[in-house]
C-alpha cells in the first residue's frame, strides 16, 4: 500500500540535523567503548595472546604460520620484537633503521628443537620487562618520538602499534591451530582504528593509488567510528564514502585480508576506493 | 555489509552523520505525516520529528534491525511521541481550565491561543467522549478536575485500585484511538 506523504516543511531537515548533531557529536561509535591508555592497550593484547598460547597443544607449535615460520617459531619472532622494543627504549640507536624481520631472525630461530613451555616462558618474561620499563619511563614529553624498526614515533603510538601487531599474531597462530580468530576487546580496537584510520591519506599517497578529494570513512561495531579524512595527493576532486567492519579493516591494514574480502560498501567512485584499500595493506609490518 | 537497515543502524552507531541525513531523507517525510496526523501539521509536528531523530540519533542501539524495519521503529517512535504530546497538552488544557474557574475574574486566554490548543484538544475530547461512562468519570475527575486517585475514589464510591485499574484502561484505551488515527494517516 502506497500513500501519500506531506512535504516535509522548508528547514526541518536542517533543523532535525543540527540538533541532533548537537545532542551528539558525529565521529565517535556508541555505545561508548572504555577509553584506556595505550600501555593498557598492549598488556591486554599480550594477556589474550598469552591465552591463546597456553591453550595449544603441543603439536599446535610446531604447525606453519607465516613467512617460513611456525608457530613457536612466531612466538620466538615476537621475543626477539620486544628485545628491540627495550632496547630502543635505552635509546639503542641501532635499532631505528633495523629491519623488523631479519632484526629477530635470530630469536625466531633459536626457539627450534626446544621446549614450547620455554619459548613462551622465554616471551612472557620480555613482555613484562617491556611493561615495567614502559612504566617506570618518566616521560616529559608524550609526543617524543621513539625509532625502532625504521618508524619514528611517539611511544603511545608505538605501544598501539605493538598491540596491534600481537592480534594479528595471535590470529596467525590461531589460524595455524585450526581455531576462530579472535575479536579484540574493542577498547583495544577504538584505539587500533584510531591508529590505522588517519593514516590510509599517507599510505594511498606513497603507494600512488590515485585517490579521492576527500574519504568518508566508517568503521562500524564497538571500537569503530567515522572520519573524514583530507587525502594528501588527490586524484581529482571529489568524495568517496567507504563503510566497513572495524575489525575487518584492522585485518585488511594487517595485510591478512583483501578489500574484497572486507567486502565494504562504498558510495563513490569505486575505482578511486579500490586503490584506497590497497594502500591500507601497505601499512602492514610483516 | 548486511541489509539495509541494519547497514543504516551500524552507520548510525558508528557516528556516521551521512547516515542520518540518509535515513531522514527516506523516512523524514513518513514520520512528519504521522505526527502531523495526531498533533496536526505546524510546530508540534515538526517538534516530534526532531524528538524522533535525535532519539535515533542518539540511542541507536535501540533500534534492532531484526526486530523489525527501521520504518516500523521511526513510525513507533513517531506515534508514542504524538501521543506524548497529546497527554501533556491535555494536562495543560485541564490545569488551564481550572485555573480560569479559580481565577474567573481573570482575562480569558487570547483568542490566538485557544486556536492554537484547538485541534488537539478536540482529538482528545472526542476520543474521551467514546471511552465507557465509568472509565470516562475517572479521567474527568483525574485529569479535568486535578484530583488524585484517593480523591477520585472518595468521590465515585470505589476502592482507591479500582480507579488506578480504570485510569489504566482508559489510557490504554486513548492511546489506542489516537494510534489508530496515526495508522490510518497519509
Amino acid at each position: 500500500m502506497t500513500a501519500t506523504q506531506p512535504d516535509v516543511p522548508t528547514g526541518l531537515r536542517a533543523r532535525v540535523l543540527e540538533a541532533s548533531q548537537h545532542a551528539r557529536a558525529a565521529g565517535e561509535s556508541v555505545p561508548a567503548v572504555q577509553a584506556i591508555s595505550p600501555a593498557e592497550a598492549f598488556s591486554r593484547a599480550a594477556d589474550a595472546l598469552y591465552r591463546t598460547l597456553s591453550a595449544l597443544d603441543s603439536a599446535d607449535w610446531s604447525r606453519h604460520t607465516i613467512r617460513d615460520l611456525d608457530v613457536q617459531g612466531l612466538v620466538g619472532h615476537l621475543t626477539g620484537v620486544e628485545d628491540d622494543v627495550q632496547r630502543c627504549l635505552a635509546g639503542d640507536p641501532a635499532v631505528k633503521l633495523a629491519d623488523h624481520v631479519e632484526s629477530t631472525q635470530a630469536a625466531a630461530t633459536r626457539q627450534a628443537g626446544r621446549d614450547p613451555a620455554q619459548t613462551l616462558g622465554e616471551w612472557r618474561d620480555a613482555v613484562s620487562r617491556t611493561v615495567s620499563l614502559v612504566a617506570a619511563r618518566d616521560d616529559d614529553d608524550p609526543e617524543a618520538c621513539v625509532g625502532l624498526h625504521g618508524m619514528r614515533l611517539p611511544l603511545h603510538v608505538l605501544l598501539v602499534v605493538r598491540a596491534f601487531e600481537l592480534w594479528t599474531h595471535e590470529n596467525d597462530i590461531r589460524l595455524a591451530a585450526g581455531l576462530p580468530l579472535a575479536v579484540p576487546d574493542p577498547a583495544v580496537l577504538r584505539l587500533m582504528t584510531r591508529l590505522a584510520a588517519p593514516l590510509l591519506p599517507v599510505a594511498a599517497a606513497s603507494a600512488g593509488a590515485p585517490g579521492p578529494k576527500r574519504l568518508h570513512l566508517v568503521l562500524t561495531g564497538a571500537g569503530g567510528g567515522t572520519w573524514d579524512l583530507d587525502m594528501t595527493d588527490p586524484a581529482e576532486a571529489g568524495e568517496v564514502s567507504i563503510v566497513a567492519d572495524a575489525v575487518g579493516f584492522c585485518r585488511l591494514v594487517a595485510d591478512r585480508i583483501t578489500p574484497a574480502e572486507l567486502d565494504p560498501y562504498i558510495t563513490g567512485d569505486h575505482g578511486q576506493a579500490a586503490g584506497v584499500l590497497a594502500a591500507a595493506a601497505t601499512l602492514a609490518l610483516d | 555489509m548486511g541489509g539495509t537497515d541494519a547497514l543504516l543502524a551500524a552507520r548510525l552507531a558508528a557516528g556516521d552523520d551521512y547516515a542520518l541525513a540518509e535515513v531522514f531523507d527516506r523516512f523524514g517525510p513518513a514520520v512528519y505525516g504521522a505526527a502531523a496526523c495526531v498533533v496536526g501539521a505546524g510546530g508540534g509536528a515538526q517538534d516530534v520529528v526532531q524528538d524522533v531523530f535525535v532519539e535515533l540519533w542518539s540511542h541507536p542501539d535501540r533500534y534492532d534491525p531484526d526486530a523489525g524495519s527501521l520504518r516500523g521503529y521511526l513510525m513507533l517512535l513517531a506515534r508514542h511521541r504524538a501521543v506524548d504530546t497529546m497527554r501533556s497538552e491535555l494536562r495543560r488544557i485541564a490545569r488551564q481550565e481550572r485555573h480560569y474557574r479559580l481565577t474567573i475574574d481573570e482575562s480569558p486566554p487570547s483568542p490566538g491561543e485557544q486556536v492554537l490548543s484547538a485541534h488537539m484538544a478536540s482529538e482528545v475530547r472526542t476520543a474521551i467522549h467514546r471511552l465507557p461512562a465509568a472509565q470516562r468519570q475517572v479521567i474527568e475527575l483525574a485529569y479535568f478536575e486535578g484530583m488524585t486517585c484517593r480523591e477520585v475514589a472518595s468521590a465515585v464510591g470505589i476502592p482507591e485500585g479500582t480507579v488506578k485499574s480504570r485510569l489504566r484502561l482508559a489510557l490504554a484505551k486513548l492511546e489506542t484511538v489516537l494510534d489508530r488515527q496515526l495508522l490510518e494517516a497519509p
